[in-house]
């Protein structure tokens, strides 16, 4: 999509530097925030004349860091990579489903029986802390290659190889000769960014940097797509069905991927979203490098939204005809099934009154899901997103016009403040996860947000038109039993006192600016 | 010849140039103090660390110690200060202060334990002076875990030396009261159910058992600690540094055992061990014994069939935490004529507990057969060691699950961190009942047609 020149998208228009060993944080980059409350409208003008601050908390709650927000896991599923945390033991604790990933989808649907992921700790300790552990790492890296011959060795950075200033580039450069795999070191000490959004970047940078190859040759046919731990396994076969009848195959990266789908990055068509701020460097970095296009809006997630992803890849694809044909068909099949789940969702209110929702997303997510909310016949008077940016400001404002204004809580996973706004808000459906700790106890619906990568099973999909009819249904599901949570609500205990929900603002502890 | 081998074994480790790791089966101290914070119901774990801190061990403590939630106030739910670039370079006291005293306002906790992480450590943020000014507001204690200080146990430690240290005060004893050590929440699967167990086991003959964790009442549960006639430590090594600190400072003895009892035998014998220390006539011991074993081994005639006919004395392998370790291969081999292959210990115990170990998983055992026994915390390096043997179960983390039939032809059940393939809440095999759940699950597993 065109993008307006204007000065308020900080670096956003800049150039990558690849020669660099790391991307810009968000917050640079894209004058990225992670607290705010209020009308989507004014979030949009304040980022717009570029009045958005970081701001804050008195009071905070563990959300994630820019390693351990799923970067750590996401890099573990590589097949035929191996991981190196370069961190003390606890850093790497969370990726110890490594083994477990993905074993529960069955073989019958396409995922290879025989596959294994690796990942090591260089376990600093308190000698290494004083006296410096690069030499700990490269024979880490030399082990790593003796273990598991890998393609590629992934070097994930802590807090504490970042604060006694570890040379990461130093201890590669001097490695790389003596090994075969190719190493590639990913800066995502937690302490560099308050945006968990910033390890993405970090992880892309490396992978443009060390892994994309020249093109050997353009794969015409091909489209790169950024999948996430949040699409399922069903999601995959749904996009890979809709492509494959355009006469397209799909290059899905980072989960589950080869190091030579990383390889080919470069020869594909075009690079299509999921999620565009998760895609976002990756994609700019293709097309800066490698004349890859690629486009950001939609994600293909509802039917209005499905039809716009499929139309957009088939313009870079010389597809168009093709695409009518397929939405036409694909139409006749899902609309009856749409106009039901929409006529279920109208009648459970008296008087026309529409179901309303409260969702916890990902900036991208909100793009997508809001629209897609819309189509099912559902409210969405408020949303919840992790972190704003300005990478996304065009299409806020776009929504805001079509949609009309909501309001928006900008908060990473901060449990008191989604445990507030729920209460405050009290929508039939909240969608939740394990992030907002006891935002779930409440006397109404309540759901998730979305399935994870492991989840097999059709019922969970999200993605295309399969997709949007089977979350369509879930979400029905979800307002027909409301004991779990009301049972929580009525017998366990409140982790915050009484004043906290009967008060009014939800960023009560937001420090004063100065 | 185990004895042989395991040398070799140690030999070939110290060729390897490093103290990396794959996978290794714990987090950091900090997650092994924030995991006993969380494991007591009330107390408030506030972490002065990086933002991932908290959410890093909701993932590789309480989801990999049995698929559990965070709770109230573990997870998302914790309060963090959540340290970036600015506190490495001015330093994080200001933060910390802002925290604790919201924290305080906002959460209803009945105790707080700041817990610190690697950039406190590594910047020298003076944590104890913070956390000092609000003594005479809360019950609070400042809890000094970098994450490069050490593994999951010895959090566990340095979280009840910080508790002994900054708040326990001499109380007056209280006769029958025996605290229980060394079980570390999450990082002992079934701690939960265990101490339940053994809490009803030791109330059954007469003494006033505190198992400080899932108590409701933390904080008196926390203050009672010196009134204790007797400490009991359930591990080999894990929670000992505790109970002599506790020894020293408010003279309370203790007894150690190698692990939770599993089975009427390793059962009995815990409570005649506790029953002579504490006291309790002996006749009161021995009819509870009686009563408990003809159940328990009535029980154990229904299993007979099955074992006889399809899995009967088989040789198999343990990889799990030390005190796990012993308990399983005791149970398998002295109750249910199993054979011990190999046993591989993955809690890193100090050198000099492991002779005590070793004898534990060969000189209790009512077989001639010894296990190979070897201490390895490399996931890379358990599995190497794994393959060509004659097994035929595999008593181990989830970690070994997915592949252990097409690796080693084995059937696999969790007993060990890190548990994704279970979830556990009250599950336990510990008391005269325990071993009967732990042959039902892993019969179960090969449970067909007779």
């Amino acid at each position: 999509m065109a993008r307006k020149a204007d000065t308020t998208r900080g670096q956003v228009e800049q150039e990558i530097d690849l020669a660099q060993p790391t991307c810009p944080n968000r917050e640079e980059r894209a004058n990225g925030i992670n607290v705010w409350y209020g009308k989507a409208s004014d979030l949009a003008k304040e980022a717009r004349t570029g009045c958005l601050k970081r701001r804050e908390r008195r009071f905070q709650q563990s959300s994630g860091c820019v390693l351990n927000f799923y970067l750590a896991i996401r890099v573990g599923t590589i097949r035929n990579a191996a991981v190196i945390y370069h961190a003390p033991v606890g850093c790497s604790s969370a990726a110890l489903g490594y083994r477990e990933m993905y074993r529960g989808i069955p073989v019958e649907l396409g995922r290879p029986a025989n596959y294994d992921l690796h990942w090591m700790t260089t376990n600093l300790n308190e000698n290494d802390v004083v006296y410096g552990a690069t030499e700990k790492l490269k024979e880490t890296i030399l082990e790593a290659q003796r273990r598991y011959d890998p393609k590629a060795i992934f070097i994930l950075t802590s807090c504490t190889s970042g604060v006694i200033g570890e040379d990461i580039e130093g201890a590669v450069a001097d490695v790389q000769p003596k090994v075969k795999a190719k190493i590639v070191p990913i800066h995502c000490e937690g302490s560099r960014s308050r945006l968990v959004q910033t390890g993405y970047d970090a992880f892309w940078h490396g992978v443009l940097k060390y892994l994309v190859r020249k093109p050997v040759k353009k794969q015409k046919d091909l489209v790169n797509v950024a999948s996430m731990l949040s699409y399922t396994w069903q999601d995959r076969l749904e996009i890979r069905r809709l492509l494959g009848k355009l006469g397209l195959r799909v290059n899905f990266v980072p989960e589950f991927a080869s190091v030579e789908d990383f390889e080919q990055l470069s020869e594909a068509a075009v690079t299509a979203p999921l999620c565009p701020t998760y895609t976002d460097y990756i994609s700019r970095g293709l097309e800066q490098e490698y004349g890859v296009p690629y486009f950001m809006y939609p994600s293909p997630m509802g039917v209005a939204n499905t039809d716009g992803w499929l139309r957009e890849i088939a313009k870079y694809t010389g597809k168009e005809k093709e695409v009518e044909v397929l939405i036409k068909d694909e139409h006749k099949i899902w609309i009856p099934k749409l106009e039901a789940i929409q006529k279920e969702l109208a009648s459970v209110k008296k008087d026309g009154e529409k179901v309303t929702v409260l969702g916890a997303l990902g900036q991208g997510r909100l793009l997508a899901q809001l629209p897609y909310f819309d189509e099912l016949g559902l409210k969405s008077s408020a949303a919840m997103c992790q972190d704003f940016d300005n990478l996304i400001l065009d299409e806020l404002e776009h929504l805001i016009q079509k949609m009309g204004d909501f309001d928006i809580l900008v908060n990473t996973f901060q449990a008191a403040e989604q445990t507030h706004i729920t209460n405050k808000l009290n929508p039939d459906i909240a969608m939740t996860c394990p992030f907002q700790g006891g935002a779930f106890k409440r006397d109404n619906g309540v759901t998730r947000v979305h399935a994870l990568r492991g989840d097999p099973h059709p019922w969970s999909q999200q993605s295309g038109y399969a997709g949007a009819i089977a979350f369509g249904n879930f979400l029905v599901q979800s307002l027909k039993n409301k004991s779990y949570q009301k049972t929580m609500h009525d017998k366990t205990k409140n982790t915050y006192k009484d004043w906290w929900y009967k008060q009014p603002d939800p960023l009560y502890y937001l420090a004063k600016e100065g | 010849m185990a004895e042989a081998k395991e040398q070799k074994t140690n030999e070939s480790q110290q060729n390897v140039p490093v103290g990396a790791v794959e996978a290794p089966r714990y987090s950091c101290a900090l997650g092994g103090a924030y995991s006993t914070a969380v494991g007591f119901y009330g107390v408030v774990p506030i972490l002065h660390s990086g933002a991932g801190c908290g959410i890093g061990q909701l993932f590789g403590q309480f989801y990999t110690g049995g698929q559990n939630a965070g709770g109230p106030f573990g997870g998302t739910s914790t309060p963090c200060s959540s340290l970036i670039e600015q506190h490495v370079v001015f330093g994080g006291e200001n933060k910390l202060r802002d925290l604790i005293a919201s924290t305080l306002e906002v959460t209803a906790g009945q105790f707080y334990a700041v817990i610190s992480g690697c950039i406190p450590a590594l910047i020298g943020d003076d944590i104890s002076s913070v956390v000092k000014e609000f003594r005479d507001k809360a019950p609070i204690i400042s809890v000094k875990t970098s994450g490069f200080s050490g593994n999951s146990y010895a959090g566990y430690e340095i979280f009840f030396d910080a508790l002994i240290d900054q708040f326990l005060t001499p109380v007056p004893k209280v006769k029958g009261q025996v605290n229980i050590f060394g079980v570390v929440p999450y990082q002992h699967l079934f701690w939960k159910g265990d101490l339940e167990v053994i809490k009803e086991l030791l109330e059954s003959i007469g003494l006033k058992p505190n198992i400080l964790f899932t108590r409701f009442d933390a904080l008196d549960a926390i203050k009672s600690i010196p009134a204790a006639e007797y400490n009991i430590v359930l591990s080999p090594w894990v929670g000992h540094k505790t109970a002599e600190k506790l020894k020293a400072k408010f003279k309370t003895p203790f007894i150690a055992f190698p692990g939770v009892p599993i089975g009427p035998k390793q059962t009995a014998e815990f409570l005649r061990v506790v029953g002579q220390k504490l006291k309790v006539p002996q006749k009161k011991i021995e009819s509870l014994i009686a009563e408990k074993e003809q159940r328990a081994y009535r029980f154990a005639e229904h299993l007979g069939d099955m074992l006889l006919i399809v899995r009967p004395h088989a040789y198999f392998a343990v990889v799990a935490d030390s005190s796990t370790a012993i308990s399983v291969t005791k149970f398998l081999v002295n109750e249910l004529g199993y054979l011990p292959d190999i046993v591989q210990i993955t809690d890193d115990p100090p050198e000099e507990r492991r002779d005590l170990i070793r004898q534990e998983l060969t000189e209790t055992l009512e077989t001639a057969v010894r296990p190979e026994i070897i201490f390895e915390t490399d996931s890379y390096r358990i599995r190497e060691n794994l393959k060509a043997r004659s097994f035929l179960f595999l008593f181990a983390s989830s970690l070994e699950g997915p592949t252990s039939i097409q690796d080693y032809g084995a059937i696999h059940l969790t007993v060990a961190f890190p548990c994704l393939d279970r979830l556990i809440l009250e599950h336990t095999y510990a008391g005269f009942k325990g071993g009967l759940t732990l042959a039902e699950d892993f019969m179960s597993k090969f449970a067909g047609p007779l």
